[in-house]
């Protein structure tokens, strides 16, 4: 028994520890990072003693072979090549099937010691090689591959004249030239010197920046930027690279001095200077840098605040939980918040004093249930860096077989994501991934002769926006086809020649069904492989996906998701006997329209006139085909909702009031209506049907 | 040992007779397969679902659970009848998902030997068959044996994907 759950523990922890030592021998490739080569070897190491203690008498011996070698490669004795790395790979391949799968001990065994011929290989040339001859090998190696980090960072501090405006510069234009270099990972603004409101001239610059610019550029570009305020305005440009990219695993809280000198603030010398002083006096370091006006004090609050962060994140203990007992939770919330709205909906019924008491005290129980909710809602959620990360092995991998070089890069990694989602768009964003690789990145020759990088870059991005999850994959590739695309579709016979197409309609082609077949991957050098697949799958967790492409400079697949798959905010509203519900999201706004805002176009589309804007109009009971309750629009009310940054007014005959509601899914074989997106059971236990505003803009 | 008897004698048992949930809908008596029907349950408040089957009613709420109702009537092309107190949803599960069925009133549980059960037999072309998995017999009685999983039949399921 206690056995078994060793072997439990074990199994769960390697799974992420394999990934974890994939991601880092591909980000030594990369980076050449040594202390990377450091945590590949603990990593190997831990594994050894784990499968040692779990029983796994083959791994634990494996394991050893390999952790002697990477042994030689922390000491220097043997550089990290691409002959090393593809062993260590083929080595994780294989203990991933040894623990995870039924194969055959025998093959097992085969495969073992294929592996282990290849090390002992290594090891011998170790053996026959001179001692000094290695040496002396590592350190040309070493030379060749002085750590080149691929992105630089630069702490630009920016005070601008006051009268910029006047000489016609808009110091923001700059700020944003700046920041289309690279990202931002730091950006502070001074609004000391923003005088109180009655003193204020609007004509004049306030403010100053402090950012810190993760770029791929050099110093000289960020100089471009600023080539015509350089002269008169107070610009200082470090660079601060040694800080950022060789950042070791922070494991004690740093003390606030390091902090300082590590985010640039302070110069070695000042901080050297600073530490003497404390020596003496023993007053505050922050105390100390502020008064010998090395920096200001927001500086010393700002650096604090971080050293705060940095010791929760490091207190911060985590528990590993089956999710089936999240999930669980989750539903009992689910039925907790029906049950409540069945209360509140008796106590509105009351008409007694006490309805006020009662009304109270069911206002404090809403609260604790939102946070409930809240708080259980982020148990779920996960950061999607992970899932973004286990596809350096997999580009690295298939960018070698198709004879590419592929750089991945990840933005918004911390971005958390409903567990459930995560793991179903994973299979998706590879097939994706595999697309950029396949038919989006160029070959070296081809690229070099578009004056493109010889490297290719595919970028995993995810960020939250308007209550939903993006998830971008882009490439820099050559871009979509478009009239092959249009060729291949007439071809199979998806639409008819001569027809005037808008591009994106051309882009929609590549996600049909009957587009990708095996033959057409060679004969079409687009893409379309299975895409239809990918928007079955994404469209199944709610959401939906776009293309965007430009000849020669790439395409990027746009992936909308829901936040959450289970509750959202809802107005109730009725149509007819029914109610239905109005993601909250959605609506910009309802409106009690004059029968004069109302008029007909063609004398069939009904537009309303809102707030100097004509938006189309449509009856509900009409599309929904229910009984008319209401004679005209205007003895109605119109629901103003958008997406996609398209409006539309939905007439209803009253509003009822909003609600927390539970999304039940509907079956796509009750209804194919797009305008539906589920279903919700209210407190007095009647269904209502949730309407989905984005279908209906659609349809 | 004794709990492994009772299972091969219901196996020999079952091999020979099979037990069906009757029920009317007008004058006639169909009847399901007994293990096919999760529960009855009474008239409820059905709501109604846009862009649908004609026969498709709406959908349910059963103890928290969004379940489709079928009109039997409607389905098998009677006149709808205004429902009363002996209507009746039946809640029978096909493929793994839930699906109500109103009928005009539940009957009993009836036991009927195999061989008294005739295959599907030609009809004219008025009588649609493919739910219809075979003709019982009990006393003088007629009952419709219908086969669950036909009930929406892919024909409609693709019917209603494209409307």
């Amino acid at each position: 028994m206690a056995e078994d759950a060793i072997r439990q523990v074990f199994l769960a922890e390697t799974k992420e520890l394999l990934e974890n030592l994939e991601n880092d021998i591909v980000l030594y490739e990369e980076t050449k990072n040594p202390e990377l080569i450091h945590s590949i070897f603990r990593y190997v190491h831990t594994l050894k003693g784990g499968s040692g203690m779990a029983g796994y008498e083959d791994v634990y011996q494996f394991t050893h072979a390999l952790e002697n070698i990477l042994d030689s490669v922390r000491n220097g004795v043997l550089p990290m090549n691409d002959l090393l790395a593809d062993i260590v790979f083929a080595s994780i391949d294989v203990i991933r099937l040894r623990l995870y799968s039924e194969e055959d001990p025998a093959k097992m065994e085969e495969k073992f010691n294929v592996l282990k011929a290849k090390i002992k290989d290594i090891e011998t040339i170790l053996q026959v090689k001179d001692e000094a001859d290695i040496v002396a090998d590592t350190m040309e190696e070493e030379k060749a591959s002085e750590p080149q980090p691929i992105y630089n960072f630069f702490r630009v501090k920016a005070k601008f004249r006051e009268d910029i405006f006047k000489s016609g510069i808009d110091p923001l234009i700059i700020m944003e030239d700046l920041a289309s270099l690279g990202m931002f990972t730091e950006l502070r603004v001074n609004r000391n010197d923003v005088p109180l409101l009655e003193n204020l001239d609007p004509e004049k610059c306030y403010l100053s920046w402090d950012v810190i610019l993760k770029t791929k550029s050099k110093e000289e570009a960020l100089d471009d930027v600023f080539i015509f305020v350089r002269d008169d305005n107070d610009i200082t440009i470090t660079n601060v690279t040694k800080n950022y990219v060789s950042q070791p695993v922070i494991e004690d809280v740093p003390k606030l001095g390091e902090l300082l000198l590590s985010k640039g603030m302070l110069t070695e010398k000042e901080y050297e200077d600073v530490l003497s002083e404390h020596e003496k006096t023993k007053k505050k370091v922050g105390e100390i840098a502020v008064t010998k006006g090395y920096i200001e004090e927001n500086d010393v609050s700002l650096a604090l605040k971080e050293q705060e962060s940095i010791k929760k994140h490091l207190s911060t203990s985590t528990l590993r939980v089956d999710a089936k007992k999240v999930d669980n939770l989750m539903n009992l919330l689910g039925e907790m918040v029906i049950g409540f709205s069945g209360i509140k909906r008796i106590a509105e019924e009351i008409e007694d004093e006490k309805a006020y008491r009662l009304n109270n005290a069911l206002y404090g129980v809403d609260r604790i249930i939102r946070e409930f909710q809240e708080h259980l809602m982020r148990i779920r959620m996960v950061p999607i860096g992970p899932v973004f990360e286990q596809y350096r092995r997999f580009i690295r991998d298939t960018a070698k077989a198709h004879g590419k070089t592929i750089h991945l890069e990840i933005a918004g990694g911390d971005t958390e994501i409903d567990k459930t989602v995560i793991e179903r768009i994973s299979d998706p964003l590879k097939h994706l991934i595999r697309n950029a690789i396949d038919h989006g990145i160029e070959s070296s020759k081809e690229r070099l002769a578009k004056g493109k990088p010889q490297e290719g870059t595919v970028t995993l991005k995810a960020y939250h926006q308007e209550g939903n999850i993006y998830i971008e994959v882009s490439d820099d590739g050559g871009g979509i086809d478009t009239e092959k695309v249009l060729q291949k579709a007439i071809t199979a016979g998806l639409i008819s020649k001569n027809n005037d197409i808008p591009l994106v309609k051309i882009f929609d082609l590549l996600f049909e069904p009957g587009f990708s077949t095996a033959e057409s991957v060679g004969d079409l050098s687009g893409r379309g492989v299975g895409l239809d697949v990918v928007k079955t799958n994404i469209e199944a967790l709610r959401g939906s996906v776009e293309i965007t492409s430009e000849k020669d400079k790439g395409t990027t697949f746009k992936i909308k998701l829901p936040l959450t798959l289970a509750i959202i905010d809802g107005m109730l509203v009725k149509v007819a006997h029914e109610t239905f519900i109005i993601p909250i999201l959605s609506i910009i706004e309802s409106v009690k329209p004059a029968k004069k805002d109302i008029k007909t176009v063609e004398n069939k589309e009904l537009v309303v006139h809102v707030r100097g804007e004509y938006v189309p109009l449509l009856m509900l009971h009409q599309e929904f085909k229910l009984p008319r309750t209401i004679e005209n629009p205007w003895d109605g009310l119109v629901v103003i909702v958008e997406s996609q940054g398209k409006a539309l007014g939905l007439v209803v005959d009253e509003l009822i009031g909003q609600q927390q509601i539970v999304i039940k899914s509907l079956d796509r074989e009750i209804t194919s209506s797009r305008a539906i997106s589920g279903a919700a059971i209210l407190g007095d236990g009647t269904i209502a049907l949730i309407i989905d505003v984005q279908g209906f803009l659609n349809s | 040992m004794n709990i492994e008897n009772t299972t091969i004698e219901e196996k020999v048992d079952s091999a020979m007779v099979e037990q069906f949930v009757t029920f009317n809908i007008g004058n006639e008596t169909y009847g399901i397969e007994v293990l096919k029907v999760q529960e009855i349950i009474g008239m409820t408040h059905i709501t109604h679902v846009p862009n649908t089957l004609p026969f498709m009613k709406g959908v349910i709420n059963l103890r928290g659970s969004v379940v489709p109702v079928i009109d039997m009537r409607k389905k098998i092309g009677m006149e709808e009848m205004e429902y009363n107190a002996f209507t009746v949803i039946i809640i029978t599960e096909v493929k793994g998902k839930l699906i109500g069925m109103i009928v005009d009133s539940v009957q009993d549980v009836v036991t009927i030997p195999v061989q008294k059960i005739q295959d599907t037999m030609r009809f004219t072309a008025q009588v649609s068959t493919d739910y219809i998995k075979g003709i019982g017999q009990i006393d003088d009685n007629l009952v419709i044996i219908l086969d669950v999983d036909m009930l929406l039949t892919t024909e409609e399921l693709a019917h209603i994907k494209t409307a």
